[in-house]
């Protein structure tokens, strides 16, 4: 009963910090596709005041992923003969031509999947097709692709490979942090590397706090970083239920072993040095760039869409012409509407605003 | 498609967990965790438990700012 009453006072506290603050003008970015729908739906925004401002950064890896990807994929389906295994959201990402949904309908063989160690439950069960699972993620995700990988090695399945798209998302802090004051760290990104990774970013003098994903973890993560900001930058972790100083040592020798670190494109951002993960050498053969030898995909998206500059913060959906019209969840035309922890998903289901849900 | 569900640990074998994340049941890989026992909470992405977690987000709360803000957490009022 102690500790209730304790907690409720706290986070009465942390309401009263972030609502009342009338100092400089503060951009909060968040990282994390979780992040903004939570926010949304949670009521965040409408608690805040005109001097904080919330920026939707490149935090969900579907919508970075570019579209040439999806022209890749397409390909595969297409001249290749190959079943495609995917995470669902991925499926209605419109390509130069068209999405994976549009390529199931003429034939393609699309299957989606929870984890990428169900693509292996399915090449071992279909050893008659050739399966490749597409592979996109941030660190949270990409350790189950190893993990893929290590389990085809074990069987010496011959029939599974991936076509990664896999990024990390220091790169992205360090592209992106003259868009924002502090970052909402993405806090299982962060139990992945470890909360010294973007604590490090602080000797760069880049600010933020590693954040979970409850009411009061939100609430606790902005009330932090309105009593540090203005002063010198600042770390905290303020998901440590989840979130360790070292992350973990097994997922990180698993990217190690099974990925190497590339230079990738980010829809958006463009392309960020050593900011992607490709299959290491040593697992070549479950490479699908190297089986297949895919020719270069062009990559046109549609000329009017701002998903790009929506990933940077340049601009909110509102400010894009097809937001709302031609583009909606019903008929995407940018990734950032495809999926539902994309920027323009989470705006276009909650309409800008919110009820306040922590009164 | 990176969306973290907490759930609980219904058992553990050969390196697979059978989770309950709010009543949906199913099993995950525990690879990446050493020790894991039926009863423990994990974050589980992708089919992967990626973390060991405690339940309570509030405890951790309270813990968080009064290390920030001793003085308002301490006189702040109660809803």
């Amino acid at each position: 009963m102690e500790q209730k009453t304790d907690t409720r006072r706290a986070l009465a506290a942390a309401r009263e910090i972030v609502c009342t603050y009338r100092g400089p003008r503060l951009r909060i970015m968040e990282v994390c596709g979780t992040h903004t729908h939570e926010i949304f739906r949670l009521g965040v925004r409408a608690l805040l005041p005109e001097t904080i401002e919330l920026i939707s950064g490149p935090g969900c890896p579907v919508c970075v992923t570019p579209v040439s990807f999806i022209d890749e994929a397409c390909y595969l389906a297409r001249e290749c003969g190959v079943t495609l295994c995917t995470f669902g959201d991925l499926v209605r990402v419109p390509g130069s031509s068209g999405s994976l949904a549009d390529a199931r309908s003429r034939g393609a063989r699309v299957q989606v999947v929870y984890t990428p160690l169900d693509a292996v439950t399915y090449a071992t069960d279909h050893p008659e097709e050739d399966v490749v699972f597409l592979s996109v993620g941030f660190e949270t995700t990409t350790p189950a692709s190893a993990l893929a990988m290590k389990r085809a090695s074990a069987q010496s399945l011959k029939n599974f490979s991936l076509l990664t798209a896999n990024k990390t998302m220091d790169a992205a802090y360090l592209a992106m942090h003259e868009s924002c004051d502090a970052y909402l760290y993405p806090g299982h990104v962060c139990a992945i590397t470890g909360a010294r990774v973007p604590r490090a970013l602080t000797a760069r003098g880049i600010s933020g706090v590693v954040a979970g994903f409850t009411a009061s973890e939100l609430l606790t993560a902005l009330a932090v970083i309105v009593k540090s900001a203005g002063h010198a930058p600042f770390f905290a972790n303020c998901y440590p239920r989840v979130v360790t100083e070292d992350g973990s040592p097994a997922a990180q020798a698993l990217l190690h072993t099974y990925f190497t670190p590339v230079d990738a494109e980010w829809r958006g951002l463009g392309v960020l040095p050593q900011s992607g993960l490709a299959v290491a050498p040593a697992y070549a053969q479950f490479d699908a760039r190297v089986r297949y030898r895919i020719p270069p995909q062009e990559g046109r998206s549609n000329p009017a869409c701002r998903c790009g500059d929506i990933l940077r913060g340049a601009c909110t959906p509102a400010d894009c012409p097809l937001y709302g019209k031609t583009c909606t969840p019903e008929h995407p035309v940018g990734a950032c509407m495809v999926s539902r922890e994309g920027t323009c998903a989470a705006w276009y289901q909650y309409r800008g605003a919110a009820p306040a849900s922590f009164s | 498609m990176c969306v973290g569900i907490p759930a609980k640990v219904v058992s553990v074998k050969d390196g697979t967990a059978l989770v309950d994340a709010s009543g949906a049941r199913r099993e995950v890989s525990a690879e990446l965790l050493s020790s894991l026992d039926p009863g423990d909470y994990v974050m589980v992405h992708a089919g992967l438990a990626i973390a060991k977690i405690t339940a309570d987000d509030e405890a951790e709360a309270a813990s968080v700012l009064s290390s920030i803000a001793p003085a308002e957490v301490n006189n702040g009022t109660e809803d």
